[in-house]
């Protein structure tokens, strides 16, 4: 499994655009600039939604309009992380696939806070109808927040935990 | 300006907390998602504002919810910010797109209080106006600009 991980992470590095982003010193600033760019709409989005969800901050929509009101945005940002990532990784893909931090965030952590955000994006229409959320949406909101911390925390650690050579 | 950056970098509170791997992480997270916060906010009040977004609702309901945010954002990307700072003092001080980016980021951050602050009369007004709009894109250009020379500070200049 993981020799075939690994042929599959030489392959992708070895693509002629993977090497035009890795080869470059202008090119990989604007791959991450994407990556980042997404991220703001995603996470920040998400964060104001888990918030509001815990009561905290303005109450001049309901957890249920900021939900709907983010909705399309939210997963805008989502689908520019996801393509900003992929090449972001593409570029040093035999590094990642080794990195236990990567691992970690692209296996467990991404996963769960992606299930948490689907669950409190739709069951905000229920727990956030009126003003005060229920209280299992208060923990819900508190977990996705704990989440995606975690993603971040993971991302930063990744170059602490980087091997070196393929 | 030189000795206040190079007292920051010889400060024996700072270089203990720039010695230690989990503390520079733990900057580094409050970093990134403060500026998520407060990027992810403002756009979105900038996308409403061009009539792209959130559009069942007024630009002043959605800048409402979301302002405060920003500012909690940007309270904790400026105070991690300034703690990573002091890590590299000089050689941030020295980099000529980390002063790019300072510039930057006050342009973006005045355009985006100019936002705020006429949101409600831009709403008042009816359809958002040409002016309203190029004010809610530059700010979206600005905050653009202000990551790609963020991240232009490592790949060209070598700091951070």
């Amino acid at each position: 499994m993981s020799a075939a991980l690994m042929a599959l992470a030489k392959w992708l590095q070895d693509t002629h655009w993977a090497q035009w982003i890795s080869g470059s010193d202008w090119v990989y600033p604007f791959v991450q600039l994407t990556h980042f760019s997404g991220l703001s709409l995603w996470i920040g989005t998400n964060l104001a939604l888990d918030f509001r969800l815990l009561g905290l901050g303005k109450k001049r929509q309901t957890a249920a309009e900021l939900s709907r009101s983010l909705f399309a945005w939210n997963w805008t940002g989502f689908f520019i992380a996801i393509c900003g990532g992929f090449m972001l990784f593409s570029a040093s893909a035999t590094k990642y696939v080794v990195n236990p931090a990567f691992l970690i965030k692209l296996g467990i952590l991404i996963p769960c806070a992606l299930v948490v955000h689907i669950i409190n994006q739709q069951k905000s229409r229920v727990w956030g109808a009126t003003a005060d959320t229920l209280s299992i949406g208060k923990y819900m909101g508190l977990l996705e927040i704990i989440l995606w911390l975690g993603v971040v925390t993971a991302a930063v650690s990744i170059p602490t935990f980087e091997i070196f050579g393929s | 300006m030189l000795h206040f950056v190079q007292a920051l970098q010889h400060n024996s509170w700072f270089i203990a907390m720039n010695s230690s791997i989990a503390i520079t992480s733990f900057f580094e997270v409050c970093h990134y998602a403060g500026f998520f916060l407060l990027v992810g906010s403002i756009a979105l009040v900038d996308l409403r504002v061009l009539g792209i977004a959130g559009r069942r609702q007024t630009a002043t309901a959605m800048a409402e919810q979301l302002f405060p945010w920003m500012w909690t954002g940007l309270i904790f990307a400026t105070i991690s910010g300034f703690l990573m700072f002091t890590g590299d003092a000089i050689d941030f001080y020295g980099a000529p797109l980390f002063r790019v980016k300072m510039l930057l980021l006050v342009a973006a951050l005045v355009v985006g209080i100019v936002v705020q602050w006429q949101v409600p009369r831009w709403d008042q007004r009816g359809p958002m106006s040409l002016g309203a709009k190029s004010v809610a894109l530059l700010s979206l250009l600005l905050w653009v600009a202000t990551i790609l020379a963020a991240l232009e500070v490592p790949a060209i200049n070598g700091v951070g």
